[in-house]
């Protein structure tokens, strides 16, 4: 059984069976016309698959299959939209889902990495930082910031920054906040919130389908 | 009122348009006079709502906005527009705007009748998109109800609001669904009643919707945070796909059950 994660950029699949192996990744460019999935979730999904997950659904049973603690926040940042669930007593308590005014926050940092050639591994977290509430708009930012004699590198990483700010509030400024999502893998992301940092990596909602398999379609893994 | 008598040149079949609710007593005086009446909140007419950004902003009520597009198309003999308690400030500035573009009469009322006529629709078993169609029409009648025909069913969730400018979002409620808020204060033909109006049911899961830029998205939100599985929503026209799945995850994570459904 094929379960996939049909993001924007990228695409994570899993194939529930007795070789199964590790969760992997395809660019969302490269994939085969044809494909078909047993149970999909993502935006993308309902193209490849007669099952179909909604995303905030496959990220809170994620959630629960990750997470111990009764009381936490899960946050998702994708390429294209940022969402979270809040959970209150091991129960749901809130939730959002912002495709609108986070529009593209990953997609633009994955976007200015390659061309200002730059390597967020080496970036230091910016003292200052840009208010922005969508990454397309953000990016004037970086241009009058650059065009004023800040470095390329900074104005970027005021950027990134802000994008973390702008995440961290969207999901109620928790304490601590459970990081689910390929910018797990951004530490210039990561050490920008001024919170507590889990990352869960970019699997969280395949291991939320993978749940949804078991109960809903008793499948024995 | 300011005309004497503003009723007086109506005939049978004559068109009127209502915004909001109006009084009791005007919907009784239009169905004795055999008035056709329009109810310009709902989408009447298949038009780009852009036609109306030449007199309203576009950030402002969807439902506003498609009265003004329903009442630039339609061709109406009179608009009763409610801008009283149970209605809004923002009725009022659009009865102001619709003087200034229409030719035809444009009466304010202030709709502040007290008579509980009930709501056995608001917790029958029913879609709860068909509940809404009926609770939204019932407003062109004075008709009293027949509860009986309506029996009150468990509810195993709960949608607290307005009637939303898309049904859409309704179509993923369960028919247990029961019905708070200002749409319970419509079938109970008080839509000025602020009590009734705020009551919730703290055991099932709810969903508190109010139109974006509606005054009504604060008592949407204070009270969903009073709930203890309460979830805020404010749309504006449409509803998106990420607010439909918003709504979808809600519900199967409150654990309501897909069968009833």
């Amino acid at each position: 059984m094929l379960l996939a994660d049909f993001g924007t950029s990228y695409c994570k699949f899993r194939e529930l069976s007795e070789s199964a192996g590790h969760p992997y990744l395809i660019a969302t460019k490269d994939l085969p016309k044809n494909l078909r999935v047993d149970l999909a979730t993502g935006h993308n999904g309902k193209r490849f698959s007669d099952r179909y997950v909604n995303e905030l659904t496959a990220l809170a049973r994620g959630g629960e299959e990750l997470i111990a603690a009764p009381d936490y926040v899960l946050l998702d940042c994708g390429s294209r939209d940022i969402k979270y669930v809040s959970y209150r007593h091991g129960k749901l308590a809130d939730m959002g889902w912002n495709s609108e005014c986070g529009a593209s926050m990953g997609f633009t940092i994955e976007l200015l990495e390659k061309y200002y050639n730059l390597d967020y591994d080496t970036l230091a977290v910016p003292d200052r930082t840009f208010s922005i509430t969508c990454g397309v708009l953000g990016m004037s930012h970086i241009f009058d910031a650059v065009t004023s004699g800040i470095s390329e590198a900074e104005a970027v990483a005021r950027f990134v920054k802000g994008i973390a700010l702008n995440a961290y509030r969207f999901s109620g400024s928790p304490q601590t906040l459970y990081l689910s999502g390929g910018l797990c893998d951004n530490p210039l992301f990561v050490s920008s919130f001024p919170c507590n940092i889990i990352p869960l990596g970019r699997y969280v909602l395949i291991k939320g389908l993978e749940k949804t398999a078991r109960e809903l379609l008793s499948i024995a893994l | 009122m300011k005309q004497e008598n503003p009723f007086a040149q109506l005939r049978p079949d004559s068109r009127v348009g209502i915004v909001g609710i109006p009084p009791l007593a005007v919907i009784g005086r239009l169905n004795s006079l055999g008035a056709r009446i329009h109810d310009l909140d709902e989408p009447q007419v298949n038009t780009d709502m852009e036609v109306t950004a030449p007199f309203l902003p576009r950030v402002y009520c969807a439902i506003l906005r498609t009265a003004v597009l329903n009442a630039l198309h339609l061709e109406l003999d009179m608009i009763v527009i409610d801008v009283g308690p149970g209605k809004c400030d923002c009725a009022l500035h659009v009865s102001t705007v619709l003087q200034d573009v229409l030719r035809i009469p444009v009466i304010r009322t202030r709709n502040e009748d007290d008579v509980p006529f009930g709501h056995p629709l608001c917790e029958t078993r029913m879609s709860l998109l068909e509940k809404l169609q009926r609770i939204t029409a019932g407003v062109q009648s004075a008709a009293p109800y027949q509860p009986e025909k309506f029996p009150p069913c468990k509810p195993t969730a709960a949608f607290w609001g307005v009637p939303p400018r898309d049904f859409s979002l309704l179509t993923h409620f369960p028919d247990t669904t029961h019905i708070y808020g200002w749409t319970r204060c419509m079938e109970n033909k008080t839509p000025a009643d602020g009590e009734l109006e705020e009551i919730f049911n703290a055991d099932v899961p709810t969903i508190f919707f109010a139109q974006s830029f509606c005054a009504k998205t604060a008592l949407a939100k204070f009270l969903a945070a009073k709930h203890p599985r309460g979830l805020f929503l404010d749309v504006d026209v449409t509803c998106s796909s990420s607010t439909q799945a918003k709504i979808q995850a809600f519900l199967e994570l409150s654990g309501v059950d897909h069968a009833s459904r």
